[in-house]
């Protein structure tokens, strides 16, 4: 089961940073019904740790810290974050400022990358809601990850892995391959950002990746500040007793559908080889993760070569390759998006070696990396000149009419892996093949109304007979999900949809999903 | 202490610690690469009608 949750950029002109919480609310609430509410925050925790332990609280960023001092009402408040959940069983809302799209649980790639991509139109349908509603001037949206003066926001992925795997082995095998996927998931950067700026000259005019600038510790669980390349969030919302759900915070937001693609299909193959008991091999440890990061973020020769644990440079091409031959002896065959993924993965390793700039139908860094090259050397510009910095943003925006991603796509200069109609379809529909998100997305589609309170890891829904239903995602997770679909799709009242359920998991033979006690005294795990 | 999430997990605080992004410079780097540069008419019309000044205003809050 994987997902991506992406903090959008927000831009509203007239409006500061110091505006953008209430800005962010206003744009999550004008999302298009149906729409459930009622997030249920007290079943989150992000201040547990999976080493065992947790943090009092978790760090935030000072520089940030001046906006809170404003008066204004800021995010701590439930009508502030104003969570939405929308009928494909995805989530929406403004998450410090920054209208965030959590895609529902999804079991293909194919399903997630339609599920990521339905969150632009989202995103760009709030907009224009937002434009025509409140007037006010431009409204745009970025799918990015910074804002060039020194303020970051994230992209995260969500696996589901086995709670039996150590997390010292996870942390010791995924490492050098955190450090490195950035040569083919990385969205480009124009320059170095710092204190304040950023500053592009012909020393480093472009690096590979939006967040390496942004990384200073291996492992924590803190993500607004101080961030970690390995977030150790234990936050499973699955069975605690068997899951655990891998938060991966140092990943870009793509746009290109072969990067995303490559992004988290490369990392599932990565993690269920961790799950077999692979061992990293030690000739591909690096000394120092962190300073690597950044190092071949910012390489423009191409050779992107970081030092060695143990001494000697070594190429983020053979890390990846090290990881790849592993992979391919054996996982090859497990499922033909499996096997895509190998391809894809040892078709794009060989062309960063041979000719890293033909990726730009591929990959997000070079073909914004070629755009900017194209648009210097039309215009003769400078690396230096902040024109380019505007250009590195505007890629991003998830407008049709003005995005430059949008505009290399319509000029067919970058390769799809889905159509359109799946990406609009996966607006108003669950995944097919997830049956968590065909119970919340249904129930929100037909009973918004009835839907009492929602979390990931279970939905309360008000049957409308004086009772109310208590439906266990981790109990739904093992159902068909075409039966899921099939049954509750001609359900005609919130008791009829919790009954066919019932008789669902009763026919299937799986735990109890449905209780009728009051949730306020469940105190199951999630 | 409880573990489950209170909002202020969500509050802002002023911390102590140093964050690199904000005590970096340009640094060194190795000569820029040779890259490919194909036709593109259009774009480079959507381009050219992006504000200069865009990135200058663009500012956010710190996310996760």
């Amino acid at each position: 089961m994987i997902g991506i949750e992406t903090e959008y950029g927000i831009y509203v002109e007239g409006k500061g940073a110091q505006d953008l919480v209430v800005e962010a609310t206003h744009l999550v609430k004008l999302c298009p019904p149906p729409v459930a509410t009622g997030w249920d925050y007290s079943r989150e925790h992000p201040r547990r740790d999976v080493r065992g332990f947790t943090v009092d609280h978790l760090s935030v960023d000072p520089h940030d810290a001046q906006f809170e001092q404003t008066g204004r009402p800021h995010s701590t408040d439930i009508e502030v974050r104003s969570d939405r959940v929308l009928p494909s069983g995805a989530r929406l809302y403004n998450d410090h400022g920054h209208p965030e799209f959590s895609t529902p649980e999804c079991t293909t790639l194919r399903e997630l990358i339609a599920s990521d991509r339905a969150g632009e139109r989202v995103m760009q349908a709030c907009a224009e809601r937002r434009m025509n509603r409140m007037g006010g001037g431009l409204v745009a949206l970025y799918k990015n990850n910074t804002d060039f003066h020194g303020s970051s926001y994230g992209t995260h992925e969500s696996f589901l892995i086995q709670r039996s795997l150590p997390f010292d082995q996870l942390l010791e095998g995924i490492l050098p391959f955190f450090t490195t996927r950035q040569i083919f998931a990385g969205a480009g950067k124009v320059g170095t950002e710092h204190a304040g700026g950023t500053t592009a000259s012909d020393k480093i005019p472009f690096q590979l990746s939006q967040r390496a600038d942004f990384f200073s510790t291996i492992a924590s669980v803190d993500t607004l500040y101080n961030r970690p390349i390995v977030n150790t969030r234990d936050e499973p919302h699955a069975d605690a007793r068997r899951y655990r759900r891998f938060h991966v915070i140092c990943g870009d937001a793509n746009l290109c559908e072969m990067s995303t693609l490559l992004k988290v299909g490369t990392t599932l193959l990565v993690l269920r080889l961790l799950e077999t008991g692979w061992r990293v091999p030690q000739g591909i440890q690096l000394r120092d993760p962190v300073a690597a990061i950044k190092q071949i973020s910012q390489d423009q020769s191409f050779r992107w070569q970081a030092e060695r644990f143990g001494g000697g440079l070594i190429g983020a091409v053979e890390i990846q390759r090290a990881y790849l031959a592993a992979a391919k002896e054996k996982l090859t065959g497990l499922s033909d998006e499996t096997d895509t993924v190998l391809v894809e993965w040892e078709q794009v390793l060989n062309r960063l070696e041979a000719d890293p700039m033909s990726l730009s139908d591929t990959l997000d860094w070079a073909a914004k990396r070629t755009l900017l090259e194209e648009f210097r050397e039309a215009e003769k510009l400078e690396w230096s000149d902040p024109t380019l910095i505007s250009l590195d943003l505007e890629y991003h925006n998830v407008d049709p009419e003005a995005g430059l991603y949008y505009g290399l796509e319509q000029e067919g200069r970058v390769r799809r892996f889905v159509t359109d109609d799946e990406i609009a379809a996966a607006v108003t529909h669950p995944p097919a093949g997830s049956p968590r998100a065909q119970v919340r997305g249904l129930a929100v589609s037909k009973f918004a109304e009835a839907v009492k309170s929602v979390t990931w890891s279970r939905l309360t829904l008000d049957d409308g007979s004086g009772q109310t239903a208590v439906i266990k995602m981790s109990q739904v997770q093992d159902l068909d999900p075409a039966a899921v679909a099939a049954t509750l799709g001609t359900t005609a009242t919130p008791a009829e949809f919790v009954a066919a359920l019932t008789n669902l998991e009763r026919s299937s033979g799986t735990a109890a999903a449905i209780d009728t006690v009051d949730a306020d005294t469940d105190t199951d795990d999630d | 202490m409880s573990n489950m999430m209170t909002f202020d997990d969500r509050l802002t605080r002023p911390m102590p610690t140093v964050d690199p992004i904000r005590k970096q410079g340009d640094g060194d780097g190795p000569s820029k690469p040779d890259v490919k540069r194909p036709e593109s008419r259009n774009i480079l019309d959507r381009m050219k009608r992006v504000d200069p000044n865009q990135a200058k205003r663009y500012r956010q809050r710190s996310g996760q």
